[in-house]
C-alpha cells in the first residue's frame, strides 16, 4: 500500500510534465494536470496515508 | 542704580558670547574652506564634460561651514568620486555613481528585508509553541531555533549552489554574474535546468562576490522558512536528532532543488519560452517554493511520525489538545504578519528600477490578503461552532499571508483580497479533513496553512495575474489560460516530486534513527527526555488524562 501510494503520487507528477511533449493541445495539457493532481493526492491521502493509519498508535 | 549694573552686566556677557562664536564657530567646522566628504579628499576639480559643476550648483565652502540643518546641501556634486583627479570629475563617473547608487539601493532593500524574514523565526517559534502543551515548550522552541543553524549550515554548504548556482542575471543586485552553471538534460530539443552548480562553501565558482552574498542571504531565510514549517506539524513527538537530519537534507536538497526549478533558471520558470505556457511557472515569494514545500515535507513526516497519544479514540474520533498559551500564538501571528513586509515586497530584490516599485502594491496586496484571511477564518469559524476561535483566526490570518504570497506580485488589490478570503476559508475546511477524515495529527495546522493554502496561492496565480505586474504575468481571468497550466503542473511537481523526496528521505530517517519519540517520553513531555530541561521549570505541570498533560497547576 505504501509503495503503490508513492508510485502514485511520483507517476501523478510525471504525467503533466510527460504530456508537455506528447501534446500541445492546451485543453489536453490541462486535463493531464488534473488527472496529475488527482493522482498524487489519490496516491498520497489515500494510499499512502490509509497505510499507515491502519497501523496507527490510537487504533492498538 | 541695580539696573545700571545689570544693563553692565548684560553687556560684558554679550561681549563675550560674541567673541566666543567668533572664535569658536571655526572651530566647530573642522575644515571650514574645504567641503569634504568620505569618498573625496579634495574638492571636484573643475569638469571637463557637458555635465559642469557649476550647472550642478553645488554649495559654496562658506555654505557649508555654516553647517546644514535643513538638509538640502549635503549630498551634492562634491560627493561623487572621480576616478581621474586631472581630468576631474567626468561623465562617465557620474553615471558610474547613478549605477551604484541604484544597485546600493536594491542592496539595502534586499538585506533589510531579509532581516525582516529572518525575524519570522521568531514568529513561528512563538506560534508553535503556544499551540503545543506547556510539557513540550522547550522541544518545540528549541526545534525553531535550531532549524536556522542546521538550515543555514546545509544551505551553506551546498543548497544555495543547487538552488541559485546558475541564476545569473539577477540585474538589480548588478547581476551575480559568477552563478553562472546550471546541469540542464536537453530532452526533445528542449533545455530541461536541473540544479546549480556554482556557489558551493560561497567561494566555488567564483562567487566570492558582493551580490551572490546578498542573494544568498535573501534566499537563506526563505529556506529557513519552509523548514520550520515542518517543525510544527510534527510537534510534542519528533525526536529531536530526527528533527535535526531532517532539516538538513531539506535545506541542502528538497527545498533547493524545487526552487531552482522555479527561481534559479530550471525547467519550470522555462515552461513559458519551451511550451508556450505563459509566462512559466510564477510563484512570485514562494506560496509553492517555500510554504508548500514546507507544509508537504511536514505532512510527510506527520503521515510517518503519526499522530500524538490522546488525540485518537479507539472509534477514530478526535481529541482536541489545546495549546497552552494563546497569547503567545497571536503575538507570534502578529510578527509573522510584520515578517511578511519583507518576505513579499523583498522578493522585487530591489526598489530601484525594473519594476520594483511595484512594491508599494505588493505590501498592500499582503496587507490585504492576511486580513481577508482572517475574516474568513473568524466567520466559518463563528458560524460552525459559535464562537470566533482565537488560534484559528490566526491560522486564517497565516492562510492569507501564505497564498498571497506566490500572486503579490502580479495581482491588484481587489483580487488580493479574494484570494486572501478563499485561503481564510480553505485553512479551517482543510484542517478539519487533515484531523477528522485523514486522521493526520497537525498540532498547529501547518500542513493546511502552508500547504493547502500553498497549493492555493500558487494556482491564484493562474487566475488573478492582470498582467501589470513583475514579468507581465497574465492569469485565466485576464484572457491568458496557458498560465493556469503552468501553475497546474507547479502543484503537481509539489505534490509528486517534493512529497515523494520529503517523504523516502524521512522513511530512511525512520529506519536508521527513529523518528518518533517513546510513549513513555510523550506521555511525560519531551522537555526533559529530549532537552534536559523543562520549558516552566517553576510549573506544576498536572495530568488531566492519558497522555493529556496540560496547564500549570
Amino acid at each position: 500500500m505504501k509503495f503503490v501510494g508513492l508510485l502514485l503520487a511520483v507517476c501523478g507528477w510525471l504525467l503533466p510534465v510527460a504530456s508537455l511533449t506528447w501534446t500541445s493541445s492546451l485543453a489536453l495539457r490541462f486535463i493531464f494536470c488534473l488527472i496529475g493532481i488527482g493522482l498524487c493526492l489519490t496516491g498520497i491521502l489515500g494510499f499512502l496515508n490509509r497505510a499507515y493509519v491502519k497501523q496507527a498508535i490510537w487504533k492498538k | 542704580m541695580r539696573r545700571t549694573k545689570f544693563n553692565i552686566l548684560m553687556c560684558k556677557f554679550m561681549f563675550v558670547t560674541y567673541f566666543v562664536f567668533l572664535c569658536g564657530v571655526p572651530a566647530w567646522a573642522q575644515t571650514p574652506s574645504q567641503p569634504t566628504t568620505s569618498t573625496q579628499a579634495s574638492p571636484a576639480p573643475a569638469m571637463n564634460t557637458p555635465l559642469a559643476v557649476s550647472e550642478a550648483s553645488p554649495p559654496s565652502a562658506a555654505e557649508m561651514a555654516k553647517g546644514d540643518p535643513s538638509g538640502t546641501l549635503t549630498g551634492n556634486v562634491n560627493d561623487v568620486p572621480v576616478s581621474n583627479a586631472k581630468k576631474g570629475l567626468t561623465l562617465g563617473d557620474a553615471l558610474n555613481q547613478i549605477g551604484q547608487n541604484k544597485v546600493a539601493i536594491n542592496f539595502v532593500w534586499t538585506l533589510v528585508t531579509g532581516f525582516l524574514v529572518m525575524f519570522m523565526q521568531a514568529g513561528f517559534a512563538a506560534v508553535e509553541t503556544g499551540l503545543c502543551r506547556a510539557k513540550n515548550a522547550n522541544h518545540t522552541m528549541m526545534m525553531n531555533f535550531m532549524v536556522y543553524g542546521f538550515g543555514l549550515f546545509a544551505y551553506w554548504v551546498c543548497g544555495f549552489a543547487l538552488q541559485m548556482g546558475g541564476a545569473a542575471g539577477v540585474a538589480s543586485l548588478g547581476g551575480a554574474a559568477p552563478l553562472s552553471g546550471e546541469f540542464a538534460l536537453h530532452i526533445a530539443g528542449k533545455t530541461w535546468g536541473l540544479w546549480g552548480t556554482h556557489g558551493f562553501f560561497l567561494t566555488q565558482g567564483g562567487t566570492y562576490d558582493v551580490a551572490v552574498m546578498v542573494l544568498f542571504l535573501f534566499e537563506m531565510v526563505f529556506m529557513d522558512t519552509a523548514a520550520t514549517i515542518v517543525t510544527g506539524g510534527c510537534a510534542e513527538r519528533w525526536k529531536f536528532a530526527a528533527f535535526a537530519m531532517s532539516s538538513v537534507f531539506l535545506a541542502a536538497i528538497t527545498y533547493p532543488l524545487f526552487a531552482n526549478w522555479a527561481w534559479g533558471g530550471g525547467w519550470l520558470s522555462q515552461l513559458g519560452s519551451n511550451y508556450g505556457l505563459g509566462s512559466g511557472y510564477a510563484d512570485f515569494a514562494g506560496s509553492g517554493v517555500v510554504h508548500a514545500v514546507g507544509g508537504l515535507s511536514a505532512l510527510a513526516v506527520a503521515i510517518i511520525v503519526g499522530p500524538r497519544i490522546g488525540k485518537y479514540n479507539r472509534d477514530g474520533s478526535s481529541n482536541a489538545i489545546p495549546g497552552h498559551d494563546i497569547t503567545m500564538v497571536l503575538i507570534g501571528c502578529f510578527i509573522l504578519a510584520f515578517g511578511w513586509f519583507g518576505f513579499n515586497p523583498g522578493s522585487t530584490l530591489g526598489a530601484s528600477g525594473g519594476g520594483a516599485l511595484r512594491i508599494g502594491t505588493i505590501a498592500v496586496d499582503t496587507m490585504l490578503a492576511g486580513a481577508t484571511g482572517s475574516f474568513g477564518a473568524i466567520f466559518y469559524m463563528w458560524i460552525r461552532y459559535g464562537k470566533p476561535d482565537a488560534s484559528m483566526t490566526g491560522n486564517g490570518l497565516l492562510a492569507g499571508l501564505v497564498a498571497i504570497t506566490a500572486p503579490s506580485g502580479f495581482v491588484n488589490t481587489i483580487g488580493a483580497a479574494i484570494i486572501g478570503l478563499i485561503a481564510g476559508l480553505l485553512v479551517c475546511l482543510s484542517v478539519e479533513f487533515i484531523d477528522r477524515i485523514a486522521h493526520i495529527d497537525d498540532p498547529v495546522g501547518a500542513i493546511s496553512v502552508h500547504g493547502t493554502c500553498g497549493l492555493w496561492g500558487v494556482i491564484s496565480v493562474g487566475l488573478f495575474a492582470d498582467g501589470t505586474g513583475m514579468g507581465s504575468v497574465k492569469g485565466l481571468f485576464y484572457g491568458e489560460p496557458s498560465q493556469l497550466v503552468a501553475q497546474l503542473i507547479g502543484v503537481a511537481t509539489l505534490l509528486g516530486f517534493v512529497f515523494s523526496l520529503s517523504f523516502v528521505f524521512n522513511l530512511f530517517v525512520d529506519y536508521f534513527v527513529g523518528q518518533r519519540v517513546s510513549p513513555q517520553a510523550e506521555l511525560e513531555g519531551l522537555d526533559i527526555p529530549e532537552m534536559g530541561a523543562l520549558g516552566y521549570p517553576e510549573f506544576v505541570l498536572k495530568m488531566q488524562g492519558p497522555g493529556m498533560a496540560a496547564g500549570a497547576a
